[in-house]
């Protein structure tokens, strides 16, 4: 047993873009080890889509894929090639587990559906994330992320405070629904190897991007459910200040809404308590937020006379859960992340030394690693099939001119 | 019965709010033994707030509450008395997980953090949620989910294309930092097994928050820029959008990622005289003359229903689909076939809708176990039947206000 949470664990993936690749990185990050397939030649659609370092659109310089696969080896196969299907399902009696996001169509006509893997062998852990699930009447549908986040009705309460309902309802940055299933598909692989311990048996895992966003909507669901109330976006806020507003050099988050009023009254005196905050009407939460049109101007000539880091650090040591809105290059250059060593830089043969997110555990017996970087298109072929599955290469040589690597 | 695959495991749950309970929810649905340590001096916020059933405020009638804690046990300890340290302290040596999502120092300051559990339990697994991470220039700062989603870049990157950053509807950091955590709570077990070695893992809810925002960190570590808000659009797919369709607010989005869905999009909206023009003609085109473009197709949708916008485009094989509202979505056949929302009956409030963890095992489901507990409900259970308690030091326990 190695050094790391899942050493000795064997995976392979046949993934795309986010959510498959994504999970299995999870897993790689501490410590599995993570055979990453990919189609001769073009290889994961995520090498295609930017930012690409010095905007130069080449597949080993998509910064998506260097961050979503670190840690894995990288191999071609061509698994609609009879040899490649064969050579795969070499790979599946020697893994653990198998991940993949193809569509349950493909998946079928690939002969690399469970059924059949688990004749190969029956203590494969199947993983597969698809938009719609396994079952259902939209299974066969075609999503992307835009259509799982909306679908998931997410999109509909977002963002707050839209101003009308010409507004139309709103993604968030990213790719969040791929991201939540790829998440969700890492809990649900260490469940099923945990209940393989007990049972000796595999399992499927069926992912749905829109069952997995669904953990998210706990306030629409409960108002719902004891209110009837279909929350909005264009819902005013019940309870204030609970705001985004601007400050002299971009925007803070306003958040003053714990009871008994400790927030409030320490901001006030921070304010340094200005006449205006005496009104009996900005006294409680509640009647803050119904006078929020008069409130709102009065706070706004405060904090655009200091920049998000001022009022950030000046409200969060006088206790007051406020938060500046950060932009990317701020996240980057965080004081406090340099010191927890969140940024790693790791080095990637085409790409050079680069700054990545890390981990955002701190596992004190088996600590989140990069051990290498993502892979170069087919880098380990002939470690994985030459070194472990015994082939020639002389072989792979053929196997290339072939197609099938 | 299939066995579960959590079955005689036993988490102590610290956890309050959102972010740690979403956690050990799933804990709970794969058949852990959750036990929430509450107390009256202290209550979940999420005990307290509206909505409330029937509109009654009651720590048993919360809606947050009873939504996200089903299936879990729940006691009353104050953690401010040491003989509350101390039955804290018996419970985690019968148990394999303890849970919390507090800043570094509250453990610490009830005499709980990991090196004291570790004296009691040597493989414990202890796992902590606190906002900015156990350690840190800002470990102390207070943060609710929109700091979080503030300090992580995240709000910045939410918003209409040309408007401001503009906050998220929903809290939608806390459960990301609960899949972690949970991820964390499988592989220290799985680790453990393996070893018979427990560990202690720290998980900072604002890193958490930034490990989904790849594209956005990178453009900026690879080429100094900062991405734009995009709103609903795509870096290169067009059209990619939300179009209102006939009805109250209603809305449906299409997205074409390709030449050959484009034609299939065409034809499934009957090839209009517009469709042919060169403006529309290939990918490139398209994502150049976008506004142009999102008003003729906004034009066709006007009229139509959101369903039968997917249903015309889906048998084409175009991606699309509703923006929905929750009531749509619980009423949905496909989410209803996926057996997503269930009723559960609360002792106080009666059947209420909730939501089934998202993971499908094959072998070895996910289940819930009951509704969400009252508070202290399972005081008698936990002191008597796990502890041993008597009925006596249990009274003198109430008294001196420890079991509280």
């Amino acid at each position: 047993m190695g050094d790391k949470a899942l050493s000795g664990l064997k995976i392979v993936e046949y993934g795309h873009l986010v959510s498959a690749p994504y999970c299995a990185k999870i897993l790689a990050d501490l410590g599995a080890e993570v055979i990453k397939v990919e189609e001769p030649g073009i290889g994961d659609e995520a090498r295609r889509m930017e930012p690409f370092l010095d905007d130069v659109p080449h597949p080993e310089r998509s910064g998506l894929f260097l961050y979503s696969n670190t840690n894995k080896l990288g191999i071609t196969l061509n698994l609609r090639m009879a040899t490649g299907k064969k050579i795969f399902k070499e790979l599946i009696e020697n893994a653990d587990v198998f991940v993949e996001n193809n569509s349950p169509q493909a998946v079928k006509e690939l002969g690399i559906d469970y059924e059949s893997l688990k004749e190969i062998n029956p203590r494969l852990i199947m993983t597969s994330i698809t938009a719609f699930g396994q079952t259902g009447p939209y299974r066969d549908y075609k999503s992307c992320e835009l259509v799982s986040f909306h679908m998931s009705s997410f999109a509909y309460v977002n963002p707050c405070l839209a101003k009308d309902a010409s507004q139309e309802p709103l993604k968030v940055g990213g790719r969040q629904a791929q991201f939540y299933a790829g998440l969700s598909g890492a809990v649900g692989t260490l469940a099923a190897l945990l209940s393989r311990i007990a049972t000796g048996l595999g399992q499927q895992v069926d992912l749905s991007e829109l069952d997995c966003l669904i953990p998210i909507l706990l306030s629409p669901v409960r108002y719902y459910t004891y209110g009837n109330q279909i929350l909005c976006r264009t819902d005013a806020k019940e309870i204030a200040p609970f705001h985004v507003m601007p400050c002299k050099d971009g925007y803070v988050y306003v958040v003053c809404i714990d009871e008994p009023e400790r927030a409030w009254q320490r901001f006030v005196k921070l304010m340094g308590n200005p006449s205006w905050a005496e009104s009996d009407l900005f006294s409680e939460r509640m009647s803050r937020a119904k006078c929020w049109d008069s409130l709102q101007p009065l706070i706004l000539d405060w904090t655009m006379r200091y920049t998000k880091e001022e009022i950030y650090r000046k409200a969060q040591a006088a206790g007051i859960s406020f938060g500046a809105v950060y932009t990317t290059n701020e996240v980057v250059h965080s004081e406090h992340l340099a010191a927890r060593g969140f940024f790693v830089e790791i080095e990637h043969a085409q790409s050079g030394k680069l700054k990545y997110p890390g981990g955002p555990y701190k596992f004190s017996e088996t600590p989140w690693q990069i051990r290498s970087p993502a892979p170069l298109l087919g880098q380990h072929n002939e470690e994985i099939y030459c070194q472990r599955l015994g082939y020639s290469k002389r072989y792979l040589v053929k196997l290339r001119e072939a197609g099938v690597i | 019965m299939s066995k579960q695959v959590l079955e005689g495991i036993r988490v102590v749950d610290f956890t309050w709010v959102f972010a740690g309970p979403s956690a050990t929810l799933m804990l709970a649905d794969m058949g852990a033994e959750v036990i929430k340590i509450e107390s009256h001096r202290h209550i979940d916020q999420l005990r307290t707030v509206p909505v409330f059933a029937e509109g009654k405020p009651g720590v048993n009638r919360a809606s947050g509450f009873n939504t996200l804690n089903r299936g879990k046990k729940s006691c009353t300890l104050n953690s401010t008395q040491p003989k509350a340290v101390e039955i804290v302290k018996k419970i985690v040596k019968i148990s394999d997980v303890v849970i919390d999502n507090f800043p570094p120092r509250v453990m610490k300051g009830f005499g709980l953090d990991y090196s004291a559990l570790r004296e009691v339990k040597p493989d414990i697994i202890v796992v902590s949620l606190p906002g900015f991470g156990a350690a840190g220039p800002d470990k102390d700062y207070v943060s609710w989910a929109p700091i979080i989603e503030a300090v992580s870049g995240l709000t910045s990157t939410a918003g209409y294309p040309d408007g401001p950053p503009l906050g998220a509807g929903v809290y939608y950091v806390d459960p990301l930092a609960g899949l972690y955590a949970i991820i964390a709570v499988l592989s220290a077990l799985f680790y453990r097994r393996e070893t018979g070695k427990g560990q202690y893992i720290d998980i900072s809810q604002q890193e958490a928050a930034i490990t989904i925002l790849p594209e956005a960190i990178m453009e900026y570590t690879m080429n100094g820029r900062i991405r734009p808000r995009m709103g609903n659009r795509d870096d290169i797919m067009a059209p990619c959008g939300c179009y209102q369709c006939k009805g109250d607010d209603k809305w449906v989005t299409i997205a074409v990622s390709n030449d050959q869905e484009w034609e299939a999009f065409c034809d499934a909206i009957g090839n209009p005289d517009w469709s042919k023009d060169e403006r529309f003609s290939d990918q490139f085109s398209r994502w150049q003359n976008q506004d142009e473009l999102d008003k003729l197709i906004g034009d066709w949708t006007r009229d139509r229903t959101h369903y039968e916008v997917m249903r015309t485009l889906q048998e084409r094989g175009v991606a699309a689909g509703p923006s929905f509202n929750i009531e749509e979505l619980i009423n949905d056949p496909h989410i209803k076939e996926r057996g997503v929302f269930v009723e559960v009956d609360h002792p106080e409030v009666g059947k209420r809708i909730v939501y089934n963890t998202p993971l499908k095992l094959s072998a070895t489901p996910c289940q819930i176990s009951g509704p969400a507990p009252l508070l202290g409900e399972h005081n008698e259970y936990v002191f008597k039947d796990l502890l041993g308690m008597s009925d006596r030091e249990i009274s003198d326990l109430v008294e001196e206000g420890v079991i509280y």
